[in-house]
C-alpha cells in the first residue's frame, strides 16, 4: 500500500516530538532540531513534509513501524514507477490538473490534495515536493519533480540525484544528516508491506 | 585574568583616546602572503564558520584552535580533518597541531598569541566583548558570530572595540551573512534607491521550534551545565530574540538605514518551561519604532509543533518587498541572479577587503543590531518602553564577573513589571 498524500507535517511533528527512548538507538533516534525553518513558512499542518534527509524519512518509517507494529518504508524506485506508470492513466489528463510544477505553484509547496487525485487515487504523486525511493546501489534519489521543476519536468519519469547543492548552506560541521539546507522541494510518500 | 569589567573599561578608555593605538603592520596587501587563522569557539558553527573560511579564499590557513572544553576542541579537529581528507583543496589548508590546540577559559588568548593574522570568534555570545577586544588589542582581523554581546556593558565593549578596529586598519566581518547574500543585496539597494519609495513599515519573523538540549550530567557543574546548554541562559546567548531573531532585526535596521529609537513588547515563556531549559522566554513580540517614523514589528516563537517562518516583509508609499529576492509595487523586481552561499561570501568578502587594503568593519553596524535586539529583549523582560539612548548608556552587566567552574545559580525567569533594566548578574 502507498500513501495517498506525501508525507505531512502534522505526522513527521509527531515524530519529532515524541521522546526518544533511553538509551536512544539509531532505529529510532529523533530528528535533530532544525535551526531555522525547515517549511519555510509555506504551510505546516496539511502541508507536505519537505527539507528532509532521506535518512530521516527512513528513521520516521521505523519510527511510524515501532509505534504501529507495521511494516512501513520509503518505497523503492520501481515501487515508485509502477506507481506512477498506473497513476498517470490512460487518459492522460494534463499535467496542471494534478501536479504543481513552476508555472503554477508560485515557487513553493501547496497543501496535499489542492490538486485532482490521479488514475489511481494518490496526491501529488507529481511536482509539489519530490519524494525520496530507495535504490538497490544506495544512491539518493528523488523521484516525481517538484514544485521548483518546468511542468515538463513532473511526471512519472523525473528523477533527481542529490548533490552537494542540497545542503550547501547549512553553516555547521558536521552538516545535519537529518535536513537539507537547500532542499524545499524534497519530500516523500510511505509505503506499508501489506503482511 | 583581567575582569570583564576591567577590559570594559580598558577598551572605552582607547576609544576616549586615552591610550594611542600602537604601530601595527597591517597584513601584506599582496595575494602571496599567507592569511593565518585561528578559530576561538569550537562548536558546530565555529567549525562550519573556519571550512566557510578555508573555502573561500586562496592563501589562508587554519592554524590554531580553542575551546573552552577539551572534548568539544577534539571533535571538532575530528570533523574538520575528516571534511578535509573529503575536499583535497581543504586539506591544504587545515595546518592544526596538538601544540596550537588550547582549551580552558583562556583558549582564547593563546590562540590570538600562536602567531596568526586573523581569529574567528564563534564562542556564546556571552565572551565575545571580551574576545573580541583581545582580538583587535593584539592586531588581529577578526571574524566573529552574532550575536556580538548579551547587554549593554558587552556593546560599549564592542563598540570600542570596532573603534580601535577601524584606527589600526583591522578588518572585522559579523555572521551577519544576509548582508553578504546577492539576493538581498541586490533587492535592499534598489529600496535604499527608492524603489518602494519611503519605507513606512515591516515585519520581521523568526518563528520555529525549539533547539537543541544537552541533559544535564552529574559530573558537570553549574558552570558546565549553563555553558553546555548556553542557548538557554540570557547572560550566555541574550536569549533566543538576540541569538537567533538578530538576523531579521539587523535586515530592518538595513533596509530602513537606521537603528530603532524605541521599543515596547511582551513575550514569555510559556511552552518550553522545563527547568533543562534555564530561564529564557519561548516568545517574543516587539514593536519597534525608527527615526523616520517607520514601525517594525517584530516575533520571534521557539514553540514545538507550530508553524515556521523566517523572514522579513517591508511596506513603502510605492510598494514592498521581502527584502530578500522581490520587489512588488511601482517598481517591480525579482532577484535572478547567482546567489553565492552568503556563510561563504561572507569570508570571501572579508579576505579580499584586507588584501585590497580597505577592510571591511562591520563592528558599529552589528553591535548596534544587536542591541536593538537587546531592546526587544529588554522591552519583553521590564514591561517598559524601552528607549535606545537610555539602553545604551544602562548600567546593566548580566554576565557573572568572572565566570569559573562551579556553583552558578539559574537567574529567575524574568517578569515584566518587576525586571529592572538596570541590573547586574547579582540582581539577574
Amino acid at each position: 500500500m502507498i500513501g495517498r498524500t506525501e508525507l505531512l507535517w502534522d505526522a513527521y511533528d509527531a515524530f519529532m516530538m515524541s521522546p526518544a527512548p533511553q538509551p536512544a538507538t539509531d532505529a529510532v533516534a529523533r530528528p535533530s532540531r532544525p535551526y531555522g525553518a525547515p517549511d519555510y513558512g509555506w504551510g505546516h499542518r496539511g502541508y507536505p513534509t519537505i527539507s528532509v534527509a532521506r535518512e530521516a524519512a527512513e528513521a520516521f518509517c521505523a519510527w511510524l513501524s515501532t509505534q504501529t507494529g507495521k511494516r512501513y518504508r520509503l518505497p523503492t524506485e520501481a515501487e515508485w514507477a509502477h506507481a506512477a506508470s498506473l497513476a498517470r492513466g490512460a487518459a492522460s489528463p494534463p499535467i496542471d490538473s494534478l501536479a504543481w510544477h513552476a508555472r503554477n505553484s508560485s515557487g513553493r509547496t501547496h497543501a496535499a490534495k489542492a490538486k485532482a487525485p490521479d488514475a489511481l487515487g494518490l496526491y501529488d504523486l507529481f511536482g509539489n515536493a519530490a519524494e525520496w525511493v530507495t535504490t538497490g546501489d544506495g544512491q539518493r534519489v528523488t523521484r516525481g519533480g517538484s514544485f521548483r521543476d518546468a511542468p515538463g519536468a513532473v511526471g512519472p519519469t523525473a528523477r533527481a540525484v542529490q548533490d552537494e547543492n542540497w545542503n550547501e548552506r547549512d553553516p555547521q560541521i558536521p552538516k545535519s544528516r537529518w535536513w537539507l539546507s537547500d532542499g524545499p522541494f524534497v519530500g516523500f510518500r510511505i509505503v506499508r508491506e501489506l503482511p | 585574568m583581567s575582569t570583564r569589567r576591567d577590559f570594559v573599561k580598558g577598551a572605552a578608555a582607547v576609544a576616549a583616546g586615552a591610550i594611542l593605538p600602537t604601530p601595527h603592520f597591517p597584513l601584506p596587501t599582496s595575494n602571496a602572503a599567507t592569511i593565518r587563522v585561528g578559530l576561538v569557539g569550537c562548536g558546530g558553527r565555529g567549525t562550519g564558520a573556519a571550512r566557510d573560511c578555508l573555502r573561500a579564499s586562496e592563501g589562508v590557513e587554519l592554524v590554531a584552535m580553542g575551546d573552552l572544553f577539551p572534548d568539544r576542541l577534539a571533535s571538532a579537529r575530528t570533523n574538520l580533518a575528516k571534511a578535509a581528507a573529503a575536499e583535497p583543496a581543504l586539506a591544504a589548508k587545515y595546518n592544526v597541531t596538538d601544540s596550537r590546540s588550547f582549551s580552558g577559559f583562556d583558549a582564547y588568548q593563546k590562540v590570538i598569541d600562536s602567531g596568526v593574522d586573523m581569529v574567528l570568534l564563534a564562542t556564546p555570545p556571552a565572551f565575545r566583548p571580551q574576545h573580541l577586544a583581545a582580538a583587535i588589542a593584539a592586531g588581529k582581523h577578526v571574524f566573529m558570530e552574532k550575536p556580538v554581546a548579551v547587554d549593554a556593558t558587552g556593546i560599549r565593549s564592542v563598540l570600542a572595540s570596532s573603534e580601535l578596529a577601524r584606527q589600526k586598519s583591522l578588518g572585522l566581518v559579523a555572521g551577519t551573512q544576509r548582508r553578504h547574500d546577492a539576493g538581498y543585496r541586490a533587492v535592499i539597494e534598489r529600496v535604499h534607491g527608492g524603489a518602494i519609495g519611503d519605507v513606512v513599515s515591516g515585519q520581521v519573523y523568526w518563528n520555529q521550534g525549539g533547539l537543541w538540549m544537552n541533559a544535564r550530567k552529574p559530573e558537570w557543574t553549574d558552570t558546565e551545565w549553563q555553558l553546555r546548554n548556553w542557548l538557554y541562559f540570557t547572560w550566555a546567548s541574550g536569549d533566543h530574540i538576540v541569538e537567533q531573531h538578530i538576523h531579521n532585526i539587523d535586515v530592518a535596521n538595513w533596509v530602513i538605514g537606521a537603528h530603532p529609537i524605541r521599543a515596547v513588547g511582551v513575550g514569555g515563556r510559556q511552552s518550553r518551561t522545563d527547568p533543562a531549559y534555564g530561564h529564557i522566554f519561548d516568545h517574543f513580540a516587539i514593536d519597534f519604532e525608527y527615526p523616520n517614523g517607520a514601525r517594525v514589528m517584530s516575533m520571534c516563537r521557539q514553540i514545538n509543533g507550530s508553524a515556521d517562518h523566517v523572514g522579513e516583509r517591508f511596506t513603502g508609499t510605492r510598494g514592498h518587498t521581502d527584502a530578500a529576492k522581490t520587489i512588488e509595487g511601482l517598481s517591480p523586481f525579482k532577484f535572478e541572479g547567482e546567489s553565492r552561499n552568503p556563510y561563504v561570501q561572507e569570508h570571501v568578502d572579508l579576505v579580499a577587503s584586507i588584501r585590497a587594503g580597505t577592510p571591511l568593519n562591520e563592528g558599529r553596524q552589528v553591535a548596534e543590531s544587536t542591541l536593538s535586539a537587546i531592546m526587544g529583549r529588554e522591552a519583553a523582560y521590564t514591561g517598559q518602553v524601552i528607549e535606545w539612548d537610555a539602553l545604551l548608556n544602562a548600567k546593566q552587566d548580566i554576565v557573572p564577573p568572572g565566570v569559573a567552574f562551579g556553583s552558578l545559580k539559574v537567574p529567575s525567569v524574568p517578569m515584566p513589571g518587576q525586571t529592572k533594566l538596570e541590573r547586574t548578574w547579582a540582581e539577574s
